[in-house]
C-alpha cells in the first residue's frame, strides 16, 4: 500500500480539534440529558443490525444442518428419554395451570388487580456488544411493541431490559452492566433488596433490609419493585457471603440465567401493571 | 497500475469499517473469547500505521468508535474519542517510529488497547451515575484484553508484510 504524506499540519490539526469536539459534545449532552441521542442509535440499528441477523442466519443454517443431518448418533434414545420427559412435564403443567386458576379467582374474590404478567415474545440474540460493554442485540423492536424498558427474561431467570429499539432491532442492557440494578427479594424469607451489575460475571447486592440471615445458595427473585421486570422471576443466587463493607456485608450474586449463552430471549410485553396507591385520608387505594 | 477512483476507494474503506464492526458483534456473541478482542481498534491502529494519514485515521477513528457506540450500550461518543485519538496518534507514530520493527508493534497496539479501555471506562464513569460500581476484575480483563489485540494485531500486520514483500 502507498503511503500518502500529508505536506501540511495544520488540516489535520482542524480535523482532529473539530472531530474531538463533537465527541465530547456528544457525551456531555447525554450526561446532561439536554437532547435525546436515541436517534443516532436507532439510525445506526436499523442500517447495520440487518447486516448482523444476515451473518447470524447464515452461521445458524450451518450449524442446523450439521445438527439435524449429521450429529444423529444415539438420537433415538434421547428421542425416547425426552418423550417421557415430556409427559411428566405435561402432567406437572396441568397441575400449575389448575394452581393458577385457583389463584386468579382467590385474587378475583379478594378485590386485587390481575398481576399484568404481560405477554411474553420470543426474540433471538443476533450480536453482543462490539464495545466491551454487556448488552445484547436481539431482532424485535418496535413494531413488535418493544421499547425502553422492556423486560427480557429467559426460563432461567432475568436477562436486563431494553435500553435502545429501533423498529425492528433493540439493544438489551444485560443486569451484568455495572449501570444495571434489579429489585429484589429473598425467595426464602421475602426480603426485599437491590443487586447491582459491576461489569464482571457477578452481580453485587447493594441493599437489603436484613443482611444477618444470608447464606451462600439462596434464591433471589424480582421484587417488582423497579416496576420493569414481572414479579417472582428469578435474578440469582447467592455464590458468598464476605465481610462487612460499610453498612452491608459483600454478597456476590450468580444470575441464573445463563447470560453468556443466550440464543434466545423472551421479551416480556403489553405489560400493563397498575399500582394502588393508598390515599392515607381515605384509607382507600387511589387509581 | 491500477487507477482507483476516490468513490470507490471510499466504498472499500466504508465496506471494510462496517464489516468490522458487525463481525466484532457476531464473533463476540458466538464465541467467549471474541469478547476479548477489539477488531475495529485493531483496524484503527492498522490504517494509523500503514497509511501513515492522519487525517484518513482520524476519519476512519471516528467513524469506527461512533459505530461502536451506536450499536452497544455504551455512551455514544466514548468509543469514537478514544479511536479518534488512537488512529492520530498511530498515524503519527508511523511516521516518528520504526513501525515496521514487531517490537514497536507489540508496545503500540499494547499501550493503544489499555489506553482504550482505561478512558472509555473514564468517560463511563464521568456521565454515568456517580456511585456507579466497577468490577474488581477489570484491570485483569484488560491486560488479557490487550494481550490478545496484541497479538492479533501481529497476525494482521504480519500478512500485511508478506502482501507488500509480494507486491514490491
Amino acid at each position: 500500500m502507498s503511503r500518502i504524506v500529508v505536506a501540511s499540519k495544520k488540516p489535520v490539526r482542524i480535523a482532529l480539534t473539530v472531530a474531538l469536539v463533537i465527541h465530547i459534545a456528544l457525551i456531555s449532552l447525554q450526561g446532561h440529558h439536554r437532547i435525546d441521542t436515541g436517534f443516532i442509535r436507532v439510525w445506526a440499528l436499523d442500517s447495520l443490525a440487518p447486516l448482523e441477523k444476515l451473518a447470524d442466519r447464515s452461521l445458524f443454517g450451518v450449524r442446523q444442518a450439521w445438527d439435524r443431518y449429521i450429529v444423529l448418533i444415539g438420537v433415538h434414545e434421547e428421542n425416547l428419554q425426552l418423550k417421557r420427559e415430556n409427559d411428566d412435564l405435561r402432567m406437572q403443567l396441568i397441575q400449575q395451570q389448575e394452581a393458577i386458576a385457583e389463584a386468579e379467582r382467590i385474587r378475583a374474590l379478594a378485590g386485587f388487580q390481575p398481576l399484568g404478567i404481560g405477554k411474553p415474545l420470543m426474540a433471538r440474540v443476533i450480536a453482543r456488544d462490539p464495545a466491551h460493554n454487556q448488552t445484547i442485540t436481539i431482532d424485535k423492536g418496535r413494531v413488535h411493541g418493544l421499547k425502553p424498558d422492556t423486560a427480557v427474561i429467559t426460563p432461567a431467570g432475568v436477562v436486563g431490559r431494553v435500553i435502545q429499539s429501533s423498529n425492528f432491532f433493540s439493544i438489551v442492557q444485560l443486569i451484568i452492566d455495572s449501570q444495571s440494578a434489579v429489585g429484589v427479594m429473598l425467595q426464602s424469607t421475602r426480603r426485599q433488596g437491590i443487586v447491582r451489575g459491576n461489569g464482571g460475571p457477578e452481580l453485587d447486592l447493594d441493599y437489603i433490609d436484613d443482611d444477618n440471615d444470608l447464606k451462600p445458595g439462596d434464591m433471589f427473585l424480582t421484587s417488582g419493585g423497579d416496576r420493569i421486570y414481572p414479579k417472582g422471576t428469578p435474578v440469582g443466587v447467592i455464590t458468598s457471603v464476605g465481610a462487612r463493607r460499610g453498612l452491608l456485608k459483600a454478597v456476590q450474586v450468580r444470575p441464573t440465567a445463563d447470560l453468556g449463552r443466550l440464543e434466545e430471549v423472551l421479551c416480556v410485553v403489553e405489560r400493563h401493571e397498575k399500582v394502588d396507591v393508598v390515599d392515607p385520608t381515605q384509607g382507600q387505594p387511589v387509581p | 497500475m491500477n487507477r482507483i477512483t476516490t468513490l470507490g476507494l471510499f466504498g472499500k474503506f466504508a465496506t471494510a469499517l462496517i464489516g468490522v464492526v458487525v463481525i466484532q458483534g457476531i464473533l463476540s456473541f458466538k464465541f467467549k473469547v471474541f469478547g476479548y478482542f477489539d477488531l475495529p481498534l485493531i483496524c484503527c491502529i492498522y490504517y494509523g500505521f500503514t497509511l501513515s494519514n492522519p487525517m484518513a485515521s482520524i476519519v476512519i477513528g471516528s467513524a469506527l468508535g461512533l459505530m461502536q457506540d451506536s450499536l452497544s450500550g455504551a455512551i455514544l461518543g466514548a468509543n469514537g474519542l478514544t479511536k479518534t485519538l488512537i488512529g492520530f496518534f498511530a498515524a503519527s507514530a508511523g511516521h516518528k517510529f520504526a513501525v515496521d520493527q514487531t517490537i514497536t508493534r507489540v508496545f503500540a497496539i499494547f499501550l493503544f488497547s489499555l489506553g482504550d479501555d482505561i478512558l472509555v471506562t473514564i468517560l463511563a464513569l464521568m456521565v454515568g451515575p456517580g456511585s456507579n460500581p466497577t468490577y474488581s476484575g477489570a484491570m485483569g480483563t484488560w491486560l488479557l484484553s490487550a494481550t490478545f489485540n496484541t497479538l492479533f494485531g501481529l497476525v494482521l500486520f504480519g500478512y500485511h508484510d508478506r502482501w507488500r514483500d509480494a507486491t514490491t
